[in-house]
């Protein structure tokens, strides 16, 4: 079992396909929906699809078909190394805990694979070492 | 250094010295003092040990540098100064200035102010300089629009009226919103708190009657050599102390230092969303090991410093503590208050103040950096007074 991240682009004419409800029923992912903005006119829906590599990728084909814009988000935010102060300010805005301290060289860690690209961290950061990647 | 038998061992600055200048100095960081008192106790541990080095890397707001730009031809009487458009006091002589770390920029933006502009002179890069005058007899010269760096001025160095606070409260927010603070930001309903000390490696927690810092003593400054220059402003010693030391803000002291000694490595600019700028200091103190006293002192732990943790929905300036904690428990990620586990955010950075009291260590064992004995002592007693709204009679 993987979990990838997709950023799901919708237009007017595919806004009403109710993509979730096919990919758990027909697919059999688990959907977890991390962001949304949704409307009449389309909009973006940030998902985390988790499923075997083939199921995931037969999910993507399924959307592509349907005219949703696919974009895979591997990486949310990136943290500046040489800007970082390895102050701590973030660790405890982040609401799926992606940013740690390490034990003994008390440096701040981040884990991409646990970020949601909620944003929270970007502005709570003093020295201006996290900037965002994939905006929603 | 001769002791008798069952004597207290005792050390002299003189002694300290001689034997940092022959390279045999016993210096050890605060860290790992603790280690050793606890292996072996405070005896002798200070019939080990020389020096202890500490260090702190937070915002430290009250923070600035005086710069001489050097004079013109011809020459100009500067009333306004500007640099990369931060407004820096210039209402003293001619060519003098003080650029304050959390000056802001005239539209108000909080990316940029004089923290950067510190910033940006100490990583060498140019600085734009502008300014104004109403021109005078003996300063003909009305405006200057030019660019400086620490290369070419003529003398440029950091002072700070309030660094290093001997300990600081823990903030939090029980209101429904988001604070943006000094403090960081702050989730709503408690969602976190944020602390801003290096605990057991913080400077002023290690001597906290200050028995060997005051006017005159060598510090470790942003990666320079500065030195205490008096009291720090709101300095105070009226908080209540547990273990020997003040459970809250208290002490804190004025540096001096030049910028052309110092690193972007210990001097950062920082910027606080919708509240402003700081300066990220990172600094530090060597304690001399004169006793067993002075050895009790700098071996005191994060689980014996306590931080009173405050409100700051309350806008008020008589905020009271609501609750306690130790460092130690800060520092584990996560306090308990009223039975709810409330996740912790440090805003100094604890591997900076390490690395601080590191290279001091080194620089002492390398005999780069001798100690020096202060030349008066900060004030014993000192309540910290309030500003009231009074009438001209009231305040005769």
């Amino acid at each position: 079992m993987t979990t990838k991240k997709f950023l799901l682009t919708f237009t007017p004419e595919n806004v009403s396909e109710p993509v979730t409800y096919r990919l758990v029923k027909e697919f059999d992912i688990m959907v977890n929906i991390l962001r949304a903005e949704v409307d009449e006119a389309g909009g973006r829906l940030m998902v985390a699809l988790e499923g075997s590599g083939m199921q995931i990728d037969r999910a993507v084909k399924y959307l592509e078909d349907s005219h949703v814009q696919v974009q895979e988000l591997k990486e949310f935010i990136r943290k500046d190394d040489a800007r970082c102060t390895n102050c701590g300010a973030c660790i405890s805005i982040c609401p799926v805990k992606a940013f740690q301290m390490e034990a003994r060289t008390w440096k701040v860690a981040f884990l991409n694979e646990k970020c949601i690209a909620c944003g929270m961290c970007v502005d709570a950061c003093p020295p201006g070492a996290i900037r965002l990647r994939a905006q929603v | 250094m001769e002791r008798l038998r069952g004597e207290e061992m005792k050390r002299t600055y003189e002694e300290i010295n001689q034997r940092i200048k022959k390279g045999d100095a016993v210096v050890m960081t605060a860290e790992e003092v603790i280690g050793v008192v606890e292996r072996q106790g405070i005896e002798s541990a200070t019939k080990e040990v020389d020096v202890v080095t500490t260090g702190t890397f937070g915002a430290m707001c009250s923070s600035g540098a005086f710069l001489n730009f050097g004079h013109s031809e011809p020459p100009i009487k500067m009333t306004k100064v500007w640099l990369n458009d931060v407004p820096a006091y210039a209402g003293i002589a001619a060519v003098d200035a003080y650029i304050g770390a959390t000056e802001l920029r005239e539209d108000g933006n909080v990316e940029y102010g004089g923290a950067h502009v510190i910033e940006d002179l100490i990583a060498r890069r140019p600085v734009r300089l502008r300014a104004t005058s109403p021109g005078t007899d003996c300063y003909p010269r009305k405006e200057i629009d030019t660019y400086i760096s620490l290369a070419t001025i003529n003398q440029a160095y950091m002072y700070n009226p309030r660094n290093a606070y001997q300990n600081y409260g823990v903030a939090t927010n029980s209101s429904d919103r988001t604070l943006f603070t000094y403090m960081g930001k702050l989730l709503p309903k408690y969602g976190n708190a944020t602390y801003s000390s290096a605990g057991q490696l913080s400077p002023l927690l290690k001597d906290p009657h200050l028995r060997t810092i005051g006017i005159g003593t060598r510090i470790f400054l942003g990666g320079a050599q500065g030195y205490v220059a008096y009291e720090g402003t709101q300095y105070r010693t009226t908080t209540t102390e547990r273990n020997g030391v003040p459970t809250g803000a208290s002490r804190n002291i004025a540096v001096c230092g030049e910028l052309r000694d110092m690193s972007t490595e210990y001097v950062r600019a920082l910027s606080f969303n919708k509240y402003g700028v700081s300066l990220a200091v990172g600094l530090g103190i060597p304690i001399p090991i004169l006793d067993e006293d002075m050895m009790r002192c700098v071996s005191v732990r994060n689980e014996d410093i306590y931080a009173p943790v405050l409100d700051y929905a309350v806008q008020s300036r008589a905020r009271m503590p609501f609750h306690e904690v130790t460092y130690a428990e800060l520092r584990s990620g996560s306090i308990e208050m009223g039975g709810k586990k409330v996740r912790t955010s440090s805003l100094s950075s604890y591997a900076k103040a390490l690395q601080v009291a590191e290279t001091l260590k080194r620089s002492i064992q390398e005999g780069e950096f001798l100690l020096t004995e202060k030349v008066a002592s900060l004030p014993e007693e000192r309540t910290q007074r309030t500003l009231d709204l009074h009438s001209r009679d009231e305040v005769a």
